[in-house]
């Protein structure tokens, strides 16, 4: 027995040593241009994956047959869960069954362009006009010191106010009349709310702290520096101040859930709601006519710098005709599309003109607070950052003194940052 | 034997040495110096396709192992890796072949030299079949084994040993390897090392009081149900099995939202009441949390253990109990020599498998907090398990290699509740053993 092992062992290591060495590949391999490779000559087809909702599915279905018409080009859709889409790729990319063209929330560029999946776009002046600057800031990203564009922006969201006219009969502006709504109209004992949200989560609550000074990372969107977190500063600490205040007895509990704010402003027994358009077939259907909606109230007497989250088309680091990839994520995001878009799956238009000839009631309080929102940030960084900003947030509703947490907030996203290996560009 | 027939005695010069050295320079050649010329030919074809076809993919895939690729954008470490595992795997079998045949070609040389006469093909072949039948049989569930369960084993052990993170990732960036760094950073990173020791610690208080929770509920109930006195014991039975009738994930959402501070039921309707005050920070307070998901698992846990004491409680000969009253017995007496090592001794490898299970409880872990309510100053949750906390590395941050090393960890620990119950239960020894 223990000379059968030694005699495998003995074998595995001298093919190791012996055998293992390095295969012969084109010599070009290491200089390789890929552009070079390329010949700009039509593809026979192209395959895209599309998100697997309905809508959306049928939407792009409708202009993967326009497109064809126009160039000739068969275009493939295939349905793909969003989640499932990067690490597929990353799968199929290098067998050659990945797409050419994928769809992505703008927030995981820094991910995709740290493993290389997506190539930049190169997008000319004029073809970056027709969005709007949010959508182009979005999409922007420095990757080695290069900045560049590495998507065609196809849908933008942020989140506002949401009413129930019952209740609230007048929108609020600023955030001290959402304040006085909620202090007037809550009775926890009969389940009554003037104003509900969910206490951890940064994402909506970021203008309390962008409004006052505070911020995340420091840079321009698309160029972060992830050394300088904002969180913990002057603004930030009067934002969540600000923020402290909306939470405890008489006011929004605690333990508030999403379930807990869906269900009972469904119900008709909360005045207003932060959220985002995603929401609106919900809310219709329970409140019908008494729904309205509006921007984001002011803080500190300045409209409110909501997240603005976008998703995108990128063309893949895998695909064999980059530049007819490229030209139908233009095609898919050209103002008719997108204005059909709208109307199909009910995703607002990164388009500037078909963003404002948007005359639903209740979509235009979106398309108002995305002139004002600021891009989520897109660096990969930002993933170690929801957690722990996240949790302060909970522990300031919970009544803990806002500077010594939003300080151990900073403090634990900067150990996570290097324990993830981040802090390396 | 010697000189017994003439044409025996001249096989006295065949040599089991020449049969191997030759088998050992290309297989079949020591099948053929045996006469065995068919399996001969059949072991040399074997190599040959062997050298023709795979030679270049194995080394390829050893090369990408060892070096997981030096050009980045062009080698893609993952693949290779996943490559080079695939060689290994193929160069085991590849190997065991090459030593059966060396073996075979000894075995059968020395079974010529002191006289043995080869059979008739027909007569091999059936010997073959009858000898190789279970082998045969199980060859399919064998290689569905080797890529179900070996292959992704492999991949991840490797995987612990690599820096393969979101900035080591394929295709732009090539993942190293980096030795035993990620275990070492485990427990000596500060980040790593505090949250590794809690998640660690309250896994194992995890894992011991609600499993040893919910077998004594199972025991005590079970009992309760069994006495002669009990009347409707159906119906009873059915109502205790209920809870694990219900699907699992479906009862924790009801009780998470149930357990909620400010509008769950049990705050409102239950604490509030009678005992007036604010209510129990059940969410929001680690120690709180822990008490209810605990609760929450003994819920679940126990119909299983009670309708497996049950079964075993039955089984009891009444004999023994008459005999204890006919000594003075009490009823705890009873309980304890009679019951309970009835009981113990039938269902002791399941009730361990019951821990191993627990231990690695991810879906009511994750489905009533996500391992919520945050701790300052850590990043894993109040009641996350290694489990959890692997699941958030790996998803939530991207941090492969360091969910490989604590699965590693997991692995190895699970491995020893496995290894324990069958080393110490009776119910597994092979017949005859016992």
């Amino acid at each position: 027995m223990v000379k059968k092992c030694l005699f495998t062992l003995l074998l595995l290591t001298t093919l190791f040593a012996l055998v293992a060495c390095a295969p012969d590949r084109p010599e070009e391999g290491k200089s390789e241009n890929k552009d070079s490779g390329e010949t700009n000559e039509k593809p026979d087809e192209l395959t895209i994956w599309a998100n697997d909702e309905e809508k959306h599915l049928e939407a792009v279905k409708s202009f993967a047959a326009k497109y064809e018409e126009k160039e000739g080009i068969k275009v493939n859709v295939v349905a793909k869960s969003m989640l499932d889409q990067l690490q597929e790729l990353s799968l199929a990319g290098p067998e050659g069954k990945g797409p050419d063209l994928f769809l992505q929330p703008h927030d995981q560029i820094g991910n995709i362009v740290a493993q290389g999946l997506a190539e930049p776009l190169s997008l000319t002046e004029e073809e970056k006009s027709g969005y709007s600057k949010a959508a182009i800031d979005a999409v922007t990203y420095e990757y080695d010191g290069e900045t560049n564009v590495y998507g065609a922006p196809a849908v933008i969201e942020t989140y506002g106010i949401y009413y129930n006219t019952d209740i609230v009969k007048e929108a609020p502006k600023t955030i001290e009349d959402l304040q006085a709504i909620l202090e007037n109209y809550t009775d926890q004992s009969k389940d009554q709310y003037g104003f509900l949200m969910k206490p951890n989560d940064i994402y909506f609550a970021y203008p309390f702290f962008k409004n006052y000074g505070g911020y995340i990372f420091g840079g321009e969107p698309g160029e972060y520096d992830v050394t300088d977190i904002g969180l913990a500063n002057e603004g930030a600490v009067k934002g969540g101040e600000l923020f402290q205040s909306f939470f405890g007895k008489g006011k929004i509990p605690t333990s508030t859930t999403v379930d807990v704010v869906d269900g009972l402003f469904t119900e008709g027994k909360v005045g207003a709601v932060i959220n985002g358009p995603w929401s609106i077939a919900t809310y219709k259907e329970a409140l019908g006519d008494k729904l309205k909606t509006a921007p984001f109230p002011d803080i500190n007497g300045k409209p409110s710098s909501t997240f603005v989250g976008v998703k995108t088309w990128m063309v893949s680091y895998y695909s064999e005709h980059k530049d007819w990839a490229k030209d139908l994520a233009l095609f898919i995001t050209n103002e008719e599309n997108l204005q059909e878009y709208f109307e199909t799956a009910g995703e607002l238009p990164p388009n500037t003109k078909a963003l404002e000839s948007i005359d639903d009631p209740i979509y235009e309080a979106f398309a108002e607070q995305i002139k004002s929102g600021v891009p989520m940030p897109s660096t990969p960084q930002m993933s170690q950052v929801w957690e722990p900003a996240n949790n302060a947030l909970q522990f300031i509703a919970e009544g803990e003194d806002v500077k010594p947490v939003l300080e151990e907030a900073v403090e634990q996203i900067k150990t996570k940052i290097e324990a993830s290996g981040g802090t390396g560009q | 034997m010697n000189g017994t027939a003439d044409n025996h005695v001249s096989k006295n010069n065949h040599s089991p040495v020449i049969a191997m050295v030759l088998s050992i320079l290309f297989a079949g050649l020591g099948q053929i110096y045996n006469r065995r010329f068919l399996k001969g030919v059949i072991f040399a074809l074997v190599e040959v396709a062997f050298i023709v076809t795979m030679l270049d993919s194995i080394n390829f895939g050893l090369w990408g192992l060892r070096t997981l690729g030096t050009i980045p954008g062009v080698d893609h470490s993952i693949r290779l890796l996943v490559l080079g595992v695939l060689s290994l795997i193929g160069i085991v079998i590849l190997g065991s072949l090459y030593v059966f045949n060396v073996i075979d070609a000894k075995r059968q040389a020395q079974k010529i030299q002191t006289g043995w006469k080869p059979k008739k093909m027909r007569e091999t072949i059936r010997d073959a079949y009858d000898t190789t039948f279970p082998y045969l049989m199980t060859f399919p569930g064998l290689i569905l084994m080797i890529f179900v369960v070996i292959f992704p084993l492999l991949f991840s052990i490797l995987l612990a040993f690599t820096n393969y993170d979101l900035y080591h990732s394929p295709p732009r960036n090539l993942v190293e390897w980096v030795g035993f760094d990620n275990f070492v950073n485990l427990v000596t990173v500060p980040i790593w090392q505090e949250t590794f020791l809690s998640v660690f610690s309250w896994t194992i208080v995890w894992t011991v009081v609600s499993t040893t929770l919910q077998i004594a509920v199972g025991l005590f109930l079970a009992l309760l149900v069994n006495d002669p006195r009990v009347k409707f014991k159906k119906l009873i039975r059915t109502i205790l099995i209920l809870p694990w009738a219900v699907p699992a994930f479906i009862t924790i959402l009801i009780f998470s939202a149930m357990f909620n501070d400010e509008f769950g039921a049990i705050n409102r309707d239950i604490i509030i009441p009678l005992f007036g005050g604010e209510g129990i920070p059940w969410l929001s307070d680690p120690f709180y949390a822990k008490i209810a998901i605990i609760m929450i698992q003994t819920w679940l846990g126990f119909p299983f253990i009670f309708a497996l004491f049950t079964g075993v409680l039955q089984s009891i000969s009444k004999d023994w109990y008459e005999a204890a009253d006919v000594d003075g017995g009490t009823r705890f007496q009873k309980f304890r020599h009679i019951t309970l090592p009835h009981v113990l001794f039938a269902t002791a490898p399941l009730l361990i498998m019951q821990y191993a299970q627990n231990f690695n409880n991810f879906n009511v872990i994750y489905l009533f907090n996500e391992g919520n309510p945050p701790i300052r100053g850590q990043n894993a949750g109040g009641t996350d398990i290694l489990i959890s906390w692997v699941y958030k590395l790996t998803f939530d941050t991207n941090n492969y290699s360091m969910a490989a090393v604590v699965s590693i960890i997991m692995g190895v620990i699970v491995s020893a509740f496995a290894f324990y119950q069958f080393r110490q239960t009776k119910s597994f020894k092979e017949e005859g053993e016992i």
